[in-house]
This record gives structure tokens, sequence and C-alpha cells, in this order.
């Protein structure tokens, strides 16, 4: 259902304010969502002063910068810093993306820092995610074939293999799910961009024996086509990819098949 | 997850885009454009009762607000018709690219404004 406001509970409310301590010229402030789930208090927006100068390119730097040396507290997932696990995958400047791909100087005025919306939050930026997962299983994301292992080559044509480019390159970071305001307003329900992408990455795979049925599985009123081509999935990742056009094409071959 | 944690903000924090602008548009002028047929069925009706109520609407449509009312069904209709051909291209699988969208958003969006006026120049022969 649609709730425009936040619950209660979940109200942001200022938070604390850290002061620059170095001294230095070159400062920016930036806004981080905070939620300690130890104290039973709302969130908050703690506001911290960084200086810039001595402060590498990324949000994800900043990030640490302000971990290892301002507060200590704050919690966020991070793992590779290229843009490869998806794992610091948060809200940075009201668009969703990778902390580690995102260079601080792209945004102006103050840097806000939410978790990726919509979620329940664990702690700090770091959201919970179970339910996207639990979706993604149910796509059995996993090659469908009855051969037999004769421990030879699964040979694939390079017109098929290239029908694989632009899905195969998904990390599964949940930027584009999480933006997608079908999937707020639907999210136990409607699959969302993240996993319909990854169902058409073996829908289409040639390989793979039983497109019938996945399509079969995936053609639900709530499933499926609670996607209105808002296209924010498209806009949000990082990667460059478009799950708002796998959708549409799993949406053809629906009616052409 | 328990109760207790609580939900992260979405669209009071979320960027607007040209796309996600568009698609709120499109819902919203569905559904006045669903209550102005209404409107226009009772219109056709008033006529079979006779000269006073047809010179009511007549009144209506000549006061600020009618020709406001009238201008504005026109810009609703047309920009659910040009958002639905972009639609209709969507579904035949074309225009899914980032910029391609945009473009085709900012034409649905200028599109329907000029238009309008388009239509109200040739319709008060002002050329």
């Amino acid at each position: 259902m649609v709730q425009i406001n936040l619950p209660q509970g979940s109200k942001v409310q200022k938070g604390k304010f850290y002061k620059d301590k170095t001294g230095s010229k070159n400062i920016r402030k930036v806004n981080i969502y905070r939620w300690d789930p130890s104290t039973g208090e709302n969130p908050r927006i703690d506001t911290y002063e960084v200086d810039m100068d001595n402060c590498p390119s990324k949000v994800l730097d900043l990030l640490n910068k302000i971990k290892n040396e301002i507060d200590p507290s704050i919690s966020y997932r991070r793992s590779c810093a290229h843009g490869v696990c998806g794992s610091c995958a948060m809200n940075m400047d009201g668009k969703n993306g990778l902390a580690c791909t995102k260079p601080h100087k792209e945004i102006k005025g103050d840097i806000n820092i939410y978790p990726l919306p919509h979620l329940k939050v664990q702690k700090d930026l770091i959201g919970d995610l179970s339910t996207l997962y639990r979706q993604y299983s149910s796509v059995e994301p996993w090659l469908k074939n009855s051969k037999k292992d004769d421990g030879k080559e699964n040979i694939q044509t390079i017109k098929d293999r290239s029908k694989l480019d632009g899905l195969y390159e998904c990390i599964m970071c949940a930027c584009c799910s999480t933006a997608c305001p079908s999937y707020w307003w639907n999210g136990d329900k409607y699959l969302g961009p993240a996993v319909l992408l990854q169902a058409y990455r073996w829908i289409v795979d040639s390989r793979d024996e039983e497109r019938e049925e996945r399509l079969k599985k995936v053609a639900d009123e709530l499933k499926l086509y609670r996607c209105h081509t808002i296209m924010n999935c498209t806009n949000a990742c990082p990667k460059g990819l478009n799950p708002a056009k796998a959708i549409a094409e799993i949406k053809k071959m629906l009616v052409t098949s | 997850m328990t109760d207790k944690n609580p939900l992260s903000p979405h669209i009071q924090i979320y960027n607007w885009h040209i796309s996600s602008l568009i698609s709120i548009c499109h819902r919203i002028t569905g559904i006045i454009n669903i209550i102005i047929i209404s409107l226009v069925c009772f219109w056709v009706a008033f006529l079979l009762l006779g000269n006073s109520s047809y010179e009511f609407i007549q009144n209506f449509f000549e006061s600020y607000f009618g020709k406001f009312f009238i201008l504005g069904t026109v810009w609703s209709f047309l920009f659910q018709i040009l958002s639905e051909v972009r639609h209709i291209f969507w579904d035949l699988g074309f225009g899914f690219e980032l910029k391609t969208s945009n473009i085709t958003g900012l034409i649905v969006i200028f599109g329907s404004v000029v238009l309008t006026v388009i239509i109200f120049i040739l319709g008060r022969n002002l050329l």
C-alpha cells in the first residue's frame, strides 16, 4: 500500500553536531542517517564537518575518514571498494548508488547520506535486504538443464551469449529495487527490478531448458506487472544496466510467445 | 526484522527524475480525464433539458474559471495522449536508454504545453 509518511518510530530527528577540530579551511558538512538499535530512540541525522583537503575522492573514503577520525560508532557495509561487490549501496544526495564509485565532488552543497530507501534499518546505514534475497531465490537463479555432465563445455553461439550482456554484470546491490516506488509500496509481492532482471537473465539463456516454466512463474499481476516503467531503476543502476528494459522484454515475451 | 526497526526514508529523500515525474503525472491526468469525460456526459445530458441549462453551461465556459477549466482539460488530455504514445513505444521494446527516455520525456512535457497553446490560438481564431 502507498504510505507516504514514515511510521511514528521512524521519524527522523535532528542529531549531534561534530565540529571540525583540524582547523582546515576546506570544510564540507556531511549529514548522515543514524539509528542505534540499543537505545530505542528514533533515528537521527548527525552532522559532521570534514576536512576535505585530506580526503580521497569517493563518498566511501569520506565515510571511512569519519569512522577513523571523528566518530567510530558509525556503521555501514563495505568490502571491495571498487564497484564490484555491491556492499556499500546507499542513498547519497537523494539518489541510490555505490559509495565506493560515487565521487563526492559530484554532490553540490551538503552531503546527505541515507540507507537504501524503504528498508527496515538494522543500524545506521545498514538496511535489511532479506526480503529481496528471498525473492531472488524464488526465481531459482541457476541453470536448469537435463544434459548429463560429460565433462565438456556447454556451447553457446556468440549471438546467444551476447543476449546475456547487460544482464550478467548485475551485482545485486539493490540500488534499483530500493529506488522503485512500486517496490516501496508493494515490496512484499512485487519482485522488483533487481530480481526481475535476474529472472530475465535465466529466461534468455539459450542453455536453460525451462524458459516456459520460468515465464509462467513470473507472469503475475503483482510479481511482474507492478512495473509501471517509472525508470528510477535504470536511473539508479551504478553499473549502467537497464532493468526497465529487461522487465519490458519479459512482458513482450509473454504476449508474443 | 522486528517492528522496532525503523523504516528508512524513501519518497521524502529521493530525487525526482523526469521519468518518475511523468509517471506520476500520467496517473493523475488519467484520473482527471475520467472525471472530465463524466462531466462531458453530463454536459451532453444538460442539452436535453432545454435552453436555460444550456445557458448555464455556456456562462460557465465564458467565465475565467471555465476558460481555465477548458485549457486544463486540453492540456491534461494532450499530456495523457503523448505519454501514452511513449508507453506504446516502450511496450514494443524501444526507447529504454536513459538518454532517449529523458528526451522523449521532455517532448511529452513541452509538447503538451506547446500543443495546448496551438489549440488555444486556433480555437480562438487568433491567427
